[in-house]
């Protein structure tokens, strides 16, 4: 069974303005050390799970971050390996030898046009 | 009743052991926790915290192909293999291994490397280097056990060995040696950064901890060299071309714009592949012979002397002198190559005839007009050594240049015998890079610039020119000396070759043929022959020096050194698309 009690409080000892509720509940339910100790225990355990969590998805990340980071060194070699490739197949010999250059001929005369 | 331990009692005596007990453990955690807590942090850190170098990229060079920046030296990442022997062997698969990589790596192998594979002194053991990417993933889907790679980043060369000798090499420890490599290590080797993190048991950084460091690397410039890949092309082929008809040891050239300094081409054959650098057996190769020989330049150096004597009013082109071949300056006679010029001659006539006597007459008329006395020495040596920057280091950014010699006339061996032969270019030292630099400033109006490979940088794929430098020393003559020089040159190459020129262009240029000096004297049997000259329209465009030399073999400038400069001058005219006048 419980009850319920009204308190007067004065306002010198309490910050209520007018009008607002100047009753409280009061729990009939008492909660023991032993009961205390348990919550606080359950409450360290919530939070060090909490912390344990986070800490999981951050080093999950970290392996995520690892991976890109795997890919983008590998699509930088693969970048590296085309610039390499173009500039060979651009490089002055390559067009020299090439198939178009070998059917060049020399100018025989250059003329100028006048501005 | 208040249940109370009995002294002496068995529950008591356990009570006292436990209290003990911990009292111990606490004890030695506090030892362990605060009294050690430093000591044991750094030992897992020393576990658990990875310190890695985050290596910084090297700056890729450039080279120019008219406007357009083209890339000369690029970075590859290839693949050192080695093996785990111990592992090899305890597997047996050493022959399966031996066939993967005489299969796929094929030529990167190490020789007999079938016997490192089995070594047993060893549990690391290079079995094959520079393997290339797609070589090494065709190698580890094989999952061969006891075989790893090492990534290793090198320089690649896709023009081959285009301006080997002015880019220079990387060696294996990432070292720039020689050429613009070795002197611009440190701007294209950047800077690296560093990693400070704790890892897991596979190395990978793991955000957890505060004490984690990343400072990112700062990648190495990448650098737009002036040199034009296209007349790079050619100045090599051609040197190359006339080195092997001739015989020649060796053959250099440079060409440069005489109004900026900027160098488009220079090279010297023999050269060497920088790819392949660690193959050159003779180390002289690695040497760019154009900042690095020194040599005496012979009558190229009559072009400054009549410079500096228009400059001090000693005298013009047309002023004469009594040649009579030999003249006496204390105990020598310096006598002409070319007799027979005798008599009441201009400067000009000796200019084409390249006549000695001619040129020390003007050293003469710089002093007292009879001998090479104090003041004319002076002047002298204030022209080419302080105006001219001969035998002084250009500052061109290339690594190995040396500076060569002029005796001060101060010195007692700075006399008038020296004085006299510096006139036509001998008895003093210098390098083409110095001739050639010093000659741009006789032909673009008297300003002296200093030579230059770089053009800019490409940053984010952007060329970014650098801005034009000022002259290092303005008016070292007057515009009109540079103009009756010009005059004179242009005249004395038309009166001999001129016909070999384009037409509608202005030519000049300058022969030399120097004797080598030998024990009390200079062998008549070696000398280095040599061309400087210019070319343009309306004002000159390009500088080109070129020296042929060869061990025990007499070359000419005119007949050796010049035709490689008609050669390369006409085609200059054209790719540069200058305009003849009129």
């Amino acid at each position: 069974m419980s009850q319920t009690n009204n308190y007067y409080v004065s306002r010198r000892q309490q910050n209520w303005s007018r009008n607002q509720n100047t009753t409280r509940f009061q729990s009939a339910v008492k909660l023991g050390p032993v009961a205390h100790t348990v919550l606080v225990a359950l409450m360290i355990i919530v939070l060090g799970l909490i912390y344990v969590t986070q800490a999981t998805r951050t080093t999950g990340y970290d392996y995520e971050a690892q991976k890109i980071d795997s890919q983008i060194a590998e699509y930088n070699e693969q970048k590296s390996e085309l610039e390499v490739e173009n500039a060979r197949l651009t490089a002055l010999e390559t067009i020299k030898n090439s198939a178009v250059a070998k059917e060049m001929t020399t100018a025989t005369s250059t003329q100028y046009v006048q501005e | 009743m208040k249940p109370e331990l009995l002294h002496g009692s068995r529950s008591r005596i356990l009570a006292g052991v436990v209290l003990a007990i911990t009292a111990i453990f606490v004890v030695r955690l506090f030892y362990l926790q605060v009294i050690q807590h430093d000591h044991y942090v750094s030992l897992a850190q020393s576990e658990q915290v990875k310190r890695e170098r985050l290596p910084a990229t090297r700056g890729e060079v450039y080279a120019m192909s008219g406007d357009q920046p083209v890339k000369l030296v690029l970075n590859e990442t290839v693949y050192t293999v080695f093996v785990d022997p111990a592992i090899i062997i305890e597997s047996g698969h050493a022959s399966d291994v031996a066939k993967v990589m005489k299969d796929i790596a094929g030529g990167n192998v190490r020789p007999r490397f079938e016997d490192l594979l089995v070594a047993k002194d060893s549990r690391y053991q290079i079995i094959a280097n520079r393997v290339t990417r797609a070589q090494a993933e065709k190698i580890k889907d094989k999952d061969l056990s006891g075989v790893g790679f090492q990534a290793v980043s090198q320089r690649v060369y896709p023009e081959g060995q285009l301006a080997a000798q002015v880019l220079g090499f990387v060696n294996a420890e990432g070292a720039g040696n020689y050429g613009l490599e070795g002197f611009m290590n440190s701007t294209l080797s950047g800077t690296d950064g560093r990693l400070e993190t704790v890892t897991d048991v596979s190395d990978i950084p793991l955000t957890v901890g505060g004490r984690n460091i990343r400072e990112p690397a700062v990648n190495g410039d990448n650098l737009v060299l002036t040199i034009d890949r296209n007349i790079q092309g050619k100045v090599e082929e051609v040197i190359k071309a006339h080195g092997q008809k001739l015989g020649a040891d060796l053959v250099s050239a440079v060409a440069m714009d005489p109004k900026t300094g900027k160098i488009l081409a220079m090279a010297n054959t023999p050269s060497y592949n920088p790819a392949e650098y660690y193959k050159v057996t003779d180390g002289a190769l690695f040497n760019n012979a154009v900042i690095s020989k020194t040599f005496e330049p012979g009558s190229t150096i009559k072009t400054f002397t009549m410079s500096a004597a228009i400059d001090t009013n000693a005298a013009r082109a047309t002023d004469t002198f009594n040649n009579t071949d030999s003249i006496r300056i204390d105990d020598y006679t310096i006598g002409n190559a070319t007799k027979g010029k005798t008599g009441n001659i201009s400067f000009q006539t000796a200019m084409e005839w390249s006549l000695n006597t001619g040129f020390v007459t003007l050293g003469m008329r710089m002093g007292d007009g009879k001998s090479i006395n104090a003041t004319a020495r002076a002047t002298i040596y204030d022209y080419f050594y302080n105006r001219f920057h001969l035998a002084q280091k250009t500052g061109v950014e290339l690594g190995g240049e040396v500076a060569g010699r002029i005796v001060p006339p101060e010195q007692s061996d700075g006399n008038a015998v020296r004085y006299s032969n510096m006139t036509f270019g001998q008895g003093m030292d210098t390098t083409l890079m110095q001739v050639a630099a010093g000659f741009s400033s006789l032909v673009n109006g008297g300003d002296y610039y200093k030579p230059t490979v770089l053009a800019g940088k490409m940053v984010n794929g952007v060329y970014e020119e650098t801005k034009q430098a000022a002259p290092e020393q303005a008016g070292v003559i007057t515009q009109s000396t540079s103009q009756q020089l010009r005059d004179m040159i242009y005249k004395a190459r038309a009166s001999s070759i001129g016909n070999r020129d384009k037409q509608g262009y202005e030519i000049g240029g300058k022969t030399g043929t120097a004797q080598i000096p030998s024990a009390g004297g200079y062998s008549d049997s070696e000398t280095i022959a040599s061309y400087v000259g210019y070319g343009g329209a309306e004002t000159p465009e390009y500088v080109i020096m070129v020296s042929v030399y060869g061990k025990d073999k007499v070359f000419q400038g005119a007949r050796d050194a010049s035709p490689i400069f008609t050669e390369l001058s006409n085609w200059m005219l054209d790719y540069l698309k200058i305009q003849p006048k009129g």
